[in-house]
């Protein structure tokens, strides 16, 4: 027999089918080629693959569109994945789908390509179910392909639903360099929208901008983290490095069920919970006109380390956030007397708004801490449109249907007292020992209601009555508010009211009157 | 080193003031105390700075927006 190997001619087949996918994987897999993604990494970004990697769990990733490229067929050639990675993969074991901008590819411009892996991504998530998760760094629409009536025909507009929002399913996004266009569009339309410092999101880059009203425009200006963090609210969280932005969507998203149909994830109780829970009232100050931050009462009333606050720095004189009780989550809408006492102005009303459509689209209860003194009246409210911003917000509790507890820390006084819960704009009323309730600050309603002056005779007697009349027990003597709790039993009384208020009927599940509220107001 | 203005939050009236020309403040410091709606409200250095111009002073009357403190970042 002869030694001499017989050529197999299927096995031959088979390696040069092989070699050639290889090939092709390699050139798709390098993107836009090493020394554009070698100056990313000088500046310390992570590349759209990079980013991908640390979203999923270890080996998940599986992607959808690796050999795509550009419709142009001269740009074939240097458009692998035409500019936009996507594909499925697991966060904390649960699927979730992705899209990341490669700006080393065509500025990971929009195009005919990744327009239609745009589409399928966002079909596939919401017809089965999973987060879609946007990273976002892009120059905005491809030129020259979207020129002219024949490209806008051809590029644009032949989605009737590429901008519609039904929140079917969870939206996360980051916007983690330069965004313009469609990014910006998906960052604004997000249930969750994270930032990295130096990242700029706006309409259109910075270059056009100059050039439409004829003077320089700084991008960070334009666009920037501290704009969209506190005069825009846009940036839902600001962070320093991309690392940090994925952490935080997938963070973000262990608090949200995988879809609207389904009731959020049960978390184990870190152990620590409750701690400090017997000192809480010592968190409160003495004297009713000094000021004191609420995140504090927040952090030691909820499951160890769970709060996770949205909008930090936008309104901040209401505080929201998710978080964990007993380890189920939780809405947490709380004043922020640190604020401007904690009265309510016109950008929290729309902070708030936002986030009780967030928490009622995602089938999570919500938790109240009231102490504000009202609304911030005067005409600078007015101007800002305040009684529409009140009202959106009202009409967003009352649409809410999932179970909402209300507690009162301190203050509740006029139409703050419906907004943040009052009677029976919550399913629960309770309320502490030191709360005083009532349609105005006994300061000012007794000059209202006697025309007394402090120093005048009288003024005393007529505040001292007032202030026993705003006590609890008045409230609680008609059941108006249902329980007063003690507030060291905060934390217990939560959760087992949470218990009790569970939407046993449809197993966990709201009907979202508000799945078509817009992202921002 | 940018400087920064530190603007009020509300409309009210300078109640104390907490810190001084030249002091050095650490993020979250108070640097004056206004008074609005019968509430103390401080007025934070919410990134910590060295303070340049203090630019009121005690029981004037402030509004919404205006400069208070210049700091140093």
């Amino acid at each position: 027999m002869s030694t001499k190997e017989v050529e197999d001619p299927s096995q031959s087949r088979r390696a040069k089918m092989r070699e050639d996918y290889e090939q092709r994987r390699e050139k798709a897999l390098a993107m836009g080629g090493t020394a554009k993604l070698q100056k990313r990494k000088a500046q310390g970004l992570l590349n759209a693959r990079e980013r991908i990697d640390r979203l999923f769990d270890p080996g998940t990733f599986i992607e959808s569109g690796l050999f795509s490229t550009s419709a142009v067929p001269a740009d074939q050639d240097k458009s692998p994945g035409d500019g936009k990675v996507a594909g499925f993969g697991k966060i904390h074991s649960r699927e979730a789908a992705v899209v990341a901008n490669d700006f080393t590819v065509m500025g990971a411009s929009s195009a005919a390509t990744n327009g239609r892996k745009m589409s399928h991504m966002k079909r596939v998530a919401t017809q089965r179910g999973m987060p879609l998760i946007f990273l976002g760094e892009s120059s905005g629409a491809r030129m020259p392909d979207h020129m002219g009536s024949r490209g806008m025909g051809q590029l644009l507009g032949n989605d009737g639903s590429q901008y519609q929002r039904m929140r079917e399913i969870p939206w996360a996004s980051a916007t983690l360099g330069l965004s313009y266009g469609s990014s910006s569009w998906y960052a604004a339309m997000s249930d969750f929208s994270v930032m990295r410092k130096g990242a700029v999101l706006a309409v259109s880059s910075s270059l056009l901008a100059s050039l439409a009203v004829k003077e320089e425009v700084d991008p960070q200006e334009l666009g920037g983290w501290q704009l969209h963090a506190e005069i825009t609210g846009f940036a839902d969280l600001v962070v320093d490095s991309d690392e940090q932005a994925i952490e935080a969507i997938r963070q973000f998203l262990s608090y949200l069920p995988s879809h609207h149909q389904e009731a959020p994830p049960v978390a184990p109780v870190p152990s620590g919970s409750g701690e400090g829970m017997d000192r809480i009232l010592d968190l409160l100050p003495a004297s009713r006109t000094q000021v004191y931050d609420v995140r504090k009462v927040i952090r030691t009333l909820v499951d160890r380390d769970s709060f996770f606050e949205l909008k930090a720095r936008f309104g901040k004189v209401g505080v929201t956030g998710l978080a964990r009780l007993g380890g189920k989550t939780v809405g947490i809408i709380a004043n922020n007397p640190l604020y401007k006492g904690g009265a309510l102005d016109t950008d929290a009303c729309e902070k708030i708004t936002s986030f009780i459509v967030l928490c009622d689209s995602f089938n999570i209860p919500l938790v109240m801490l009231v102490d504000t003194p009202g609304f911030v009246i005067g005409t600078e409210a007015e101007k800002k449109r305040a009684p529409g911003k009140i009202m959106n917000f009202m009409n967003a509790l009352a649409l809410t249907t999932m179970p909402k507890l209300s507690v009162v820390l301190r203050k509740s006084y006029g139409q703050a007292y419906l907004n943040m819960g009052g009677g029976r704009n919550s399913d629960e009323m309770a309320a502490w020992p030191t709360a005083e309730i009532s349609f105005m600050d006994p300061q000012f309603a007794v000059k209202v209601v006697h025309g007394f002056n402090p120093g005048d005779p009288g003024f005393d007697d007529a505040r001292a009555a007032m202030d026993r009349a705003n006590e609890v027990w008045d409230i609680a003597a008609i059941y108006a508010a249902q329980s007063v709790v003690l507030p060291e039993h905060t934390r217990d009384y939560l959760i087992r009211m949470l218990e009790v208020h569970e939407l046993r009927l449809t197993g966990g599940v709201g009907q979202h009157l508000m799945r078509a509220w817009p992202t921002s107001f | 080193m940018a400087n920064q203005q530190l603007k009020s939050e509300v409309t009210g009236s300078v109640w104390q003031i907490a810190a001084q020309e030249g002091q050095r403040l650490e993020p979250g410091d108070t640097v004056m105390i206004l008074e609005s709606m019968k509430m103390e409200i401080p007025v934070l250095c919410e990134d910590g700075g060295t303070v340049v111009e203090i630019l009121v002073e005690p029981g004037e009357a402030v509004s919404e927006g205006q400069p208070l403190v210049v700091v140093s970042l």
